[in-house]
């Protein structure tokens, strides 16, 4: 504060002209126009032109304003409704899209043999497209695929992995996880390098089993690289499944592996009803919008408590 | 605090806005040039293919006799994404004079952006088949490159191990049945091969068994749009699916076997001793003739299922090129579509990607025993029954025939639910 009060005042010894000091008052609008130009048109104006398509109507309506249709034709279709369940459960597998690379991280960190070769094997789907991880998997979960065959061969029946309504949005999460988890492991990993290990070494020290070194020492620890991890885990679960569900799974079967994203493209690309896509779009961005919310409050108050 | 304000702002001025302009362009009345328009623009998802490049040089070849100075350009976009990509090209009111559509409600929900084509197509009308699948309301919207249909292909050799004549297949739905049980237990292959992952299995089923459930009358009512959910026989085609599904007649997993292309193999493959496949394009007699020989491909009328139907050949024009509103010159994107259904162009195309195309006058008669039976066909043959709804109807019959296998809803209530979406249109 004192320092910018004694600046301030050789500024206004130093000051040369009213001119000059227009300038420096306005440079920093200047300097900040680009960036809010880039936002406004770019981000901004585009939203409210899709909120404002969102209210009119589509085909021989196109253009008119059919005020809240959209949203009740939206609020009345099933697929929509399963499309935002499926968000939810979503939201309710992240403990378990969390805690499997947290687990292995762990396993790494403590130096089970082999450890070396898993750091390289488990980071390697993370650099695979999700159409080729989709295509992968298409073969493998196929209802007459090599995993059939070995369940068949140990007498379990079969699973229509991918035909079985209740079964496949398991399915695809799962598949999803596996392709993306080694990004999450590589941040925990670099959370562990972080980490006290003399901690650890007391906790050997007084007898401690590995369970509970996991509970008492290392999640404590890595409180910061948890929270993190959940942030970009959730972003990734709600951002990046389309490719995955366009090939693995087109929504199906029944319509049971519908997200938003997927909605809104069937709705636009193969309905032709832009209108409604904007709907559904407008609906998905105040989702992640609560959500990006109560992230952002989650993480600036345990970046408090540290 | 400002924060707040200048969202408070954005938001106002959203909702301030909201409801008027359009997701979809409005027509803007496209500003006559007065220069003469040096080159054309087709999109399509075919031309990019090494089995129709002949096809498309002849068409061009017919158009550069009649237009040496015009350039065409053909631009071939993944069909994944086609509809896609025109639905943006269609919103902005730009893109290509010329387009690929898919007959049905893949033109009909978008003829808003397109030219009527009758004045100019009118030598083209009784040469070609299939113009009923690109019009609507009385107008054609696009002329056709190929018939699309659904014949029922037999597997010959699995009829043979099963003891049963492959020349004389079953003409009722007992017989049929009666068949597969026979090909079941002499050679292990179910009866249909059934692929349901896309929701597409359904349509098959319906058009391709449904001259055989439907009175002509029926049929022709539901072409013409009077489609009696209630009707009884309308019902029998759900209950078919469903008990097909029920007596084990189709290969397991249909649900989670995707119809292009995985269940194709499972016929190639004697898996299954019948598939309601295609005509063109893919799953068809050409396509199978790469695994199975072609002498061992028969193609069968729709099994007799209730007394006093009259089996047809289930078919549409497949694909046709539109032309698009807001081209400069609709008679020089007319001719185009001319060229590319000219007779040549058509014969290249049949002979070369397998196609049964649209011209009635190309000669197929060295083309195998499946085309001959099916070619003759095309004089008696009707629009197939799925072709006349709407694609949101599709949609929701997909998901609905997706249930109907897995038992998580009944007929009733899947007719009722198709009957609410096809009014609603």
């Amino acid at each position: 504060m004192k320092q910018r009060g004694r600046r301030r005042k050789a500024d206004t010894a130093t000051r040369p002209t009213s001119r000059g000091a227009r300038a420096e008052r306005l440079a920093p609008y200047v300097l900040v126009v680009p960036a809010v130009l880039i936002i406004v048109v770019l981000r901004l104006w585009p939203l409210v032109l899709g909120i404002n398509f969102s209210f009119t109507g589509d085909g021989e309506l196109n253009g008119t304003p059919v005020g809240l249709n959209n949203y009740l034709e939206l609020a009345d279709d099933p697929l929509f409704r399963t499309s935002l369940r499926n968000v939810g459960l979503l939201v309710l597998l992240l403990p378990v899209a969390v805690a499997i690379p947290g687990l292995l991280a762990t396993f790494i960190y403590l130096r089970v043999p082999g450890h070396r070769v898993y750091r390289s094997v488990y980071f390697f789907p993370a650099v695979l497209s999700p159409v080729i991880v989709g295509a992968i998997f298409n073969l493998m979960l196929g209802f007459d695929g090599p995993l059939n065959a070995l369940l068949r061969a140990i007498g379990a029946g079969p699973v229509d992995w991918l035909g079985d309504p209740g079964i496949a949005m398991f399915t695809v999460v799962g598949v999803h996880i596996w392709a993306t988890f080694g990004m999450a492991l590589v941040v925990f990993l670099a959370g562990f390098s972080t980490m006290d290990t003399s901690l650890l070494d007391a906790a050997r020290v007084d007898g401690a089993s590995l369970p509970q070194i996991i509970w008492h020492v290392i999640i404590p620890s890595l409180t910061r690289t948890i929270q993190f991890v959940f942030v970009t885990t959730m972003i990734g679960m709600l951002t990046s499944m389309f490719g995955l569900l366009f090939v693995m799974t087109g929504g199906g079967p029944e319509g049971s592996t519908y997200l938003p994203e997927y909605y809104i493209w069937h709705q636009q690309g193969q309905l032709n009803r832009p209108a409604l896509a904007s709907a559904a779009s407008t609906v998905l961005f105040v989702v992640m919008l609560v959500v990006g919310i109560l992230q952002i409050t989650l993480l600036r108050r345990a970046g408090r408590r540290d | 605090m400002k924060q707040r304000a200048l969202w408070s702002a954005l938001v106002a001025a959203g909702l301030v806005l909201a409801g008027c302009g359009s997701a979809a362009r409005t027509e803007s009345p496209s500003g006559d040039s007065p220069q003469k328009q040096q080159k054309l623009v087709v999109w399509d998802w075919k031309s990019g293919e090494p089995a129709a490049a002949e096809y498309i040089e002849k068409a061009k070849a017919d158009f550069a006799k009649r237009h040496p100075d015009v350039t065409v350009e053909f631009v071939a976009q993944p069909f994944d994404q086609y509809y896609t990509l025109l639905g943006t090209a269609i919103q902005s009111s730009k893109g290509p004079d010329v387009m690929l559509f898919n007959g049905g409600g893949q033109i009909r929900d978008r003829v808003d952006a397109l030219l009527p084509l009758e004045e100019y197509v009118a030598e083209d009308r009784s040469r070609l088949a299939g113009w009923d699948a690109f019009t609507k309301d009385g107008k054609i919207y696009a002329a056709p490159v190929t018939l699309q249909g659904h014949p029922i292909y037999y597997n010959k050799t699995l009829y043979e191990k099963a003891g049963l004549d492959p020349a004389n297949p079953p003409k009722t739905w007992d017989e049929f049945v009666s068949g597969c049980a026979a090909i079941k237990k002499a050679t292990g292959a179910t009866c249909f091969a059934l692929g349901n992952k896309e929701g597409i299995g359904i349509q098959f089923f319906m058009s391709g068994l449904g001259s055989g459930i439907l009175t002509p009358q029926e049929y022709d009512d539901w072409i013409a749009g009077k489609r009696d959910w209630n009707s009884p026989h309308v019902r029998r085609i759900f209950e078919l699916w469903k008990d097909a599904n029920d007596k084990g007649l189709n290969n397991d997993g249909a649900n989670s076997t995707a119809m292009f292309t995985d269940i194709f193999a499972v016929f190639e493959t004697g898996k299954a001793a019948h598939i309601i496949g295609l005509m063109s394009d893919i799953g068809h007699w050409k396509d199978f003739g790469e695994f199975l020989p072609p002498d061992k491909i028969g193609v069968m009328p729709a099994p007799v299922v209730t007394e006093g139907a009259a089996p047809s050949l289930p078919y549409d024009g497949g694909i046709g090129y539109a032309v698009a509103k807001w081209t400069q010159d609709p008679k020089l994107a007319a001719d185009l579509v001319r060229s590319l259904t000219s007779t040549d162009a058509l014969t290249a195309f049949y002979a070369k990607a397998g196609a049964i195309a649209s011209d009635t006058t190309i000669d197929v008669s060295q083309a195998g025993p499946a085309v001959a039976a099916i070619v003759p066909e095309i004089k008696t043959g009707k629009p197939a029954l799925h072709v006349a709804l709407s694609s949101k109807t599709l949609d929701l019959m997909g998901r609905l025939s997706q249930q109907l296998l897995s038992g998580s809803t009944t007929v009733d209530k899947a007719v009722e639910q198709l009957a609410a979406a096809d009014r609603a249109r």
